[in-house]
């Protein structure tokens, strides 16, 4: 017998044998998998990735067997086995029950009776069935966004971005979106109490009257102390000015732990006497260096930044700006970047220097002051790698037009480097243009330094009452300002003397050591008003009745006018009315505010000053200059939990973080090389020590952080008394910060311990094998494409051989619409407030950190984090991935019950009530974006829990697949308005959630038969393609190819294609 | 003495339990078929016990009230709208005020609290039906609930099952009527069977309908 595998043609010449005309095995029978052989046979693991080396985790790229094994099967080891923990006989009791109450349904068919309960009096708007929308507000951490709610028979159930809102513009970030369900969190504190003991309002109303009016007469108040959020709110800042009319002698302080205090010490200087603040205009900036700055995703600017930086993304519009960023973390910022220097925080001032003493002018003599303070550390040639880069960016901003480009200073660096940036900015003539100096919305000191006062007036015994309003500062303040000590009685032995009353959300870290405690109304539940960073005031409506008795903010300092109660709605309207001018038409223009959300004409004056460079230089020769020996510990705001507030937050507990890809977790993040140095591997338990203090933690590696840096981020480790969601998870870096350097300083020791943790991470769940999936290149790429590149475009937009790659009829959609959606990788930042608005939208569950380890993760969209290049310096692509809807879809003709199936709009049906849980499906589905309900991760909801869900979406139950449905419930919903009107759905009326929300815009969704439509002419794009186009599986959503704009100094380009004779 | 083994009263046992093992199951099946689509199980003739003793034969039948006074989002809204205590009372603050049949409704009024009807016509969660298109596309009230105006309490007409909707669904031209006609409770169609399909292809072009099978139009 010929044994001889398939190549060589027989040789077997005996005059006997049959004809042979080929010993190859047999042609694949069907098309299909003749397709699939083709892609499988071009997607040679050789290859790698078509010439590029994407790559989503170090082991990936390094290719450790103990990965490969790992994750070779599809699923991870034990995605399919029953829930552990669930001991035989509770289940044999839950089965017992559940029989029994079979037996009792089953007399009657009939289900039980449901009621319909109708409103007493129906309120005019109000027609059930049908969703409302109200315009409101989020105030965090001193600054107001413009919030859009949705309303169903009065409950929230969805938040987005007020479209009028000049910074949100639509969008709204994770934390916004998130807010919805700390509203209905079962967690949160119900009772005022004095002590331990149960108090009504009025009691505590008394206890305050009587305390105004004794000290009132006797001192002023000069024993009265006020810990507050900063003071965005002119109603609020009223209220206030009010009670120190009355108790001249009380002090408020300001803290938040987002503070933008080295912004504000800077601004400060540059403008003696001034509350100023800086506005960007990203539009205008060319070129655009970011000195540790995170301005795509850091409070408060960032979605109408993040919007203008996108709009400069696509080459559509125009020349591509160009972003250098320097910084020592790797950011969302960081990941846009087309030039990223890694560096620790310390040597920013470095860089900043460098690039002001090439520029001259004022900037050049403040550099001269700075000169000295940072020093670049390194080999000579990591040294002169970074003076080449500042040298390039200095050459790039000099070419650039003045007034075109744009320094930022990030908001963990010190005052200095804000001098220097803004002394930068005016030496390239960028004032007036794309730096605005306007009146801060805050104009109140702010920060740790009132904190510091604080505690020094508590210790001088010049404190008998202490309010806190501001969040949770026993938690979120840096271990060393003793505040804790000071109100915990064990370690103060005058604590008798102080009385302390704290209001918030939750039964925290801080409530367990004050006096009296009040719940707070959650802000959608209450009225209110704040500023917005540039100064625009938006009225915050609630939009339901607390739920937990909470005491609205305003009511609660009310109390310290000892004026008849006023609900906080007449406070804010009279304030209002006041400001008008006690207008005749003040009735309608409060109609307005209330409608729109906002006021108009509200936007900070501009600043009248220039700002003065010599003042700024004692700043900078003040600057005392970090440790510098060790590891330099970062800390660093969450992307998930901010500063812990959200920590409660089971969204964004299991949202993965945008970086990491972590959920429900922090940990040390070390750079690879780092790691190797310090001998630890992914996920050893190390001692973190820094200022005398130690630290048990969990380190991870991070491609791309600076050597020699250990990046912590704030915010977990919680162990509030109620807040269960939060307890356990992560650890609290709090205890390492010292007020003196609160967001980084050398002088950290990272030594291994014994022990190991298991962090639960999305990234390698669903891996693409090796394929090009994302795809970015440089923009002269698209005009003259390297042989490489065009390789690329034929593999990722080649023609489809019928038969092969397209063996299934085609559907005719000549009629009506043809859904289809875009996403512009050139625009994603990877913020994921998409994953947000895609959970609240369709009900999506939240499944915990043990089942994310197993691949169950429910979210819809995912964010694919990619990494390109070195596992030292990579740069990174974000790709959200949801159903791309195939036109040749492979999960529909294996589902044996026909429960996904193809719409007459080309929708890819998921028919919950027809699926059995073969999860046929999703094994067919190469984009792996389908979601299967193992456990009934619904049930045990609480009654308010319930109130949230979207009553458009079905609730899934357990063994249910579920999956992207391009929001097939607002398609529903928009056809029917448009139908009852006869006429066409217009293209600005029907949105995603996704879509909604972006704040980059870079999700467009329509009707791919009106070729008018964006999304159509994004699909049209140079720059489109579809993922695993060789599979034939006809996506209806396209990506968009990111383009970079790299300095030619810096990266040289590829050899057009011409040079070297086409592929 | 010989005989055969198997008298011949055996044969027909024998057939008998053939045909028997043959139809046994046929009719079980067929006959439980025939259960999951009767009224017993679809709730269809099962007039409901509400809180009140509410009489749509007085009031849409001899008072002759629309529809829509009462369930007033049926033509916006995926919900029809179940009347508020207060549409109760415009009325019967002035006529029955004293009237002992409803204590309970001016009870619910002035104390602010709502009636707790019984639903009537439950569809599963997974299905959202919406009354706006329908109504607008000119599928009457009476076409689905039947005659409310005949009703002492209501019961559920229909048998809302999916082949039943579907039905529809494959072919409305037969269930739609002016809009003019859209509450009429008497309405019917033409008796003459051309002139009832001309006029179900009129309207069905005038209303623009189309109506859709994709099942994503029913589940979400």
């Amino acid at each position: 017998m010929n044994t001889k595998r398939d190549g060589a043609p027989s040789q077997d010449t005996s005059s006997f044998a049959l004809p042979v005309v080929s010993d190859r095995p047999a042609p694949a029978a069907d098309a299909v998998g003749e397709a699939l052989e083709h892609a499988a046979a071009n997607a040679s693991s050789s290859e790698n990735g078509y010439g590029r080396s994407y790559w989503r985790s170090l082991e990936e790229k390094l290719g450790t067997s103990e990965y490969l094994e790992e994750t070779r099967p599809e699923f991870p080891a034990g995605a399919d086995l029953a829930p552990s923990g669930f001991a035989r006989r509770e289940f044999m009791q839950l089965l017992g029950a559940s029989l029994a109450l079979a037996g009792a349904t089953a007399c009657s068919t009939r289900p039980q009776d449901e009621r319909i309960l109708p409103y007493t009096k129906t309120p005019p708007e109000v027609s059930p069935g049908n969703p409302l929308h109200y315009a409101s507000g989020m105030t965090l951490a001193g600054n107001t966004s413009g919030l859009l709610i949705t309303a169903r028979e009065g409950r929230p159930i969805k938040i987005e971005g007020n479209p009028q809102h000049p910074v949100n513009q639509g969008a709204a970030g994770p934390w916004e979106q998130a807010y919805l369900l700390s509203l209905y969190d079962p967690n949160r504190a119900r009772v005022l109490r004095q002590g331990k003991s149960p108090r009504a309002l009025r009691v505590l109303a008394e206890d305050v009257a009587g305390l105004v009016n004794k000290a009132a007469p006797a001192d002023g108040g000069a024993r009265l102390r006020f810990l507050t959020e900063p003071g965005n709110s002119p109603m609020m800042g009223d209220l206030r000015n009010r009670v120190l009319k009355k108790l001249p002698n009380a002090r408020f302080y300001s803290y938040t732990a987002m503070t933008q205090d080295a912004e504000s010490e800077a601004a400060r200087a540059l403008f003696p006497g001034q509350a100023v603040s800086a506005l960007y205009d990203f539009t205008q900036a060319d070129i655009v260096l970011s000195l540790d700055a995170d301005f795509l995703e850091s409070r408060p600017a960032n979605l109408a930044y993040a919007r203008q930086f996108a709009d400069r993304r696509d080459p559509k519009n125009g020349p591509l700006n160009r972003l250098y960023v320097a910084e020592a973390r790797f950011s969302i910022t960081g990941g846009m970047a087309d030039h990223r220097l890694r560096v620790k925080s310390q040597e920013v001032l470095a860089i900043a220097t460098g690039v002001a003493q090439a520029l001259g002018g004022p900037a050049a003599s403040l550099a001269g002051a700075a000169s000295g303070k940072s020093q670049l550390k390194g080999t000579p040639e990591e040294v002169q790698k970074i003076n080449a880069w500042i040298q390039a960016v200095v050459a790039d901003l000099r070419a650039a037009k003045p007034g075109r480009t744009l320094v930022v200073a990030g908001e963990r660096q010190p005052a200095a480097v804000h001098a220097l940036a803004h002394a930068i900015n005016a030496a390239l003539g960028n004032a007036g243009t794309t730096v605005r100096y306007v009146q801060s919305p805050v104009a109140e000191p702010t920060g740790l330094s009132q904190v510091r006062a604080l505690v020094e007036d508590i210790k001088g015994g010049r404190v008998d009452t202490l309010v806190i309003t501001s969040w949770n500062p026993l938690y979120n303040l840096p271990s060393d300002v003793g505040l804790t000590e000071l109100l915990n009685p064990a370690t103060n032995p005058n604590r008798a003397k102080l009385s302390v009353l704290y209001t918030g959300l939750y039964e925290d870290e801080t409530s367990q050591f004050v006096d009296w405690f009040v719940p707070a109304a959650h802000p959608l539940e209450t009225w209110s008003d704040g500023r917005a960073v540039d100064g625009t005031v938006s009225i915050a409506q609630p939009l339901i009745q607390p739920l937990f008795n909470g005491v609205p903010e305003s009511e609660l300092l009310a109390l310290f006018l000892d004026e008849p109660y006023r609900p906080a709605y007449q406070m804010l309207r009279e304030y209002w009315q006041g400001q008008t001018g006690g207008a005749a038409d003040f009735e309608s223009r409060w109609e307005s505010f209330v409608s729109d959300g906002i006021i108009a004409g509200t936007a900070s004056a501009a600043a009248t000053a220039t700002p003065d460079f010599g003042a700024a230089t004692a700043l900078v020769t003040g600057y005392q200059p970090p440790k510098t020996d060790g590891l330099e510990l970062n800390f660093v705001h969450d992307y998930k939990l901010f500063d812990g507030r959200f920590a409660n937050n089971a969204w964004l507990q299991e949202l993965p973080d945008p970086i990491t890809k972590m959920v429900w977790d922090n940990a040390a993040l070390v750079s690879p090389a780092t790691a190797t140095k310090l001998n630890m591997e992914p996920g050893s338990l190390a001692e973190l020590s820094y200022g005398g203090k130690t630290l048990t933690v969990p380190v991870w590696t991070t491609p791309g952080l600076a050597d020699d840096t250990v990046t912590v981020a704030l915010g977990y480790g919680r162990n509030g008394l109620h807040e269960s969601v939060a307890k356990g998870v992560g650890f609290n870096a709090n205890t390492l910060r010292t007020a003196a350097a609160p967001w980084f300083d050398g002088g950290a020791d990272l030594k291994p311990t014994r022990g190991s943790h298991k962090f639960s991470l999305t990234q390698t769940h669903w891996r693409m094998e090796g394929r090009p999936i994302a795809l970015d290149m440089p923009v002269s790429e698209l005009t003259k494409p390297s042989v490489e590149t065009q390789h690329i475009l034929h593999r990722v937009k080649g023609e489809l051989k019928p038969g092969i790659h397209d063996n299934l009829p085609d559907f005719d959609y000549s009629n009506g619409y043809k859904w289809g959606m875009a996403i512009d990788l050139s625009r994603c930042t990877g913020c994921s407030a998409c994953v947000v608005a895609c959970q609240a939208e369709n009900n999506i569950p939240v499944v915990g950190k043990e089942q994310v380890a197993r691949s169950r993760e429910m979210q819809w969209l995912r964010i694919d984090r990619y990494f390109e290049g070195p596992e030292s310096d990579p740069k990174m692509v974000m790709q959200p991935v949801m159903c791309v809807h195939c036109e040749k879809a492979p999960c529909e003709y294996v589902c044996p019950v026909n429960a996904t199936v193809h719409s007459d709009e080309g929708l890819n049906d998921m028919v919950y009530n027809r699926c059995v849980g073969t999860r046929y499906c999703s094994n067919n589905c190469p984009y792996k974006v389908r979601r299967f309900n193992y456990l009934h991760y619904t049930s045990g909801k609480t009654s308010t829990e319930k109130m949230l869900m979207n009553p458009d979406v079905t609730v899934r139950n357990r063994g249910v697949m579920e999956k992207c449905t391009y929001c097939v419930q607002r398609i529903e919903r928009v056809r029917i308005s448009a139908r009852v009107e006869k006429r066409l759905i217009q293209e600005k009326e029907l949105q995603t959630a996704c879509q909604q929300t972006c704040p980059t815009q870079a999700i467009v969704f329509g009707s791919l038969n009106d070729k008018q439509q964006r999304v159509s002419v994004m699909q049209e794009d140079e720059r489109a393609y579809k993922l695993l186009h060789e599979l034939g599986t006809r996506p209806r959503t396209a990506h968009l190819i990111r383009v970079r704009n790299p300095n030619p100094a810096l990266e040289p380009a590829k050899t057009p294609a011409a040079t070297e004779g086409s592929h | 003495m010989s005989g055969p083994l198997f008298p011949r009263w055996t044969n027909t046992v024998s057939r008998l339990s053939a045909a028997a093992l043959l139809a046994v199951p046929a009719i079980g099946i067929g006959g439980l078929m025939a259960y999951v689509r009767s009224p017993y199980v679809t709730n269809q003739q099962m007039p409901i016990e509400q809180p009140i003793e509410f009489d749509h034969r007085h009031h849409a039948g001899d008072e002759q009230i629309d529809c829509r006074y009462c369930h007033w989002t049926v033509e916006e809204s995926p919900s029809a709208g179940i009347p508020s205590t207060t549409v109760c009372m415009s009325c019967h603050a002035q006529v029955w005020n004293k009237s002992p049949y409803l204590v309970e409704v001016r009870k619910a009024f002035f104390a602010d609290q709502p009636i707790p009807w019984v639903r009537v016509h439950n569809l599963p969660d997974f299905v959202y039906f919406n009354h706006a298109i329908h109504v607008n596309k000119g599928v009457g009230c009476a076409t689905c609930h039947g005659r409310i105006d005949q009703m002492a309490a209501v019961e559920q007409h229909s048998p809302l099952t999916m082949a039943w909707c579907l039905d529809c669904h494959r072919n409305p031209e037969p269930n739609l009527r002016p809009a003019e006609f859209i509450t009429s409770m008497t309405w019917a169609p033409p008796t003459d069977k051309a002139e009832a399909a001309a006029l179900g292809k009129k309207l069905a072009e005038e209303y623009d309908v189309h109506s859709r099978t994709s099942c994503s139009t029913c589940h979400r």
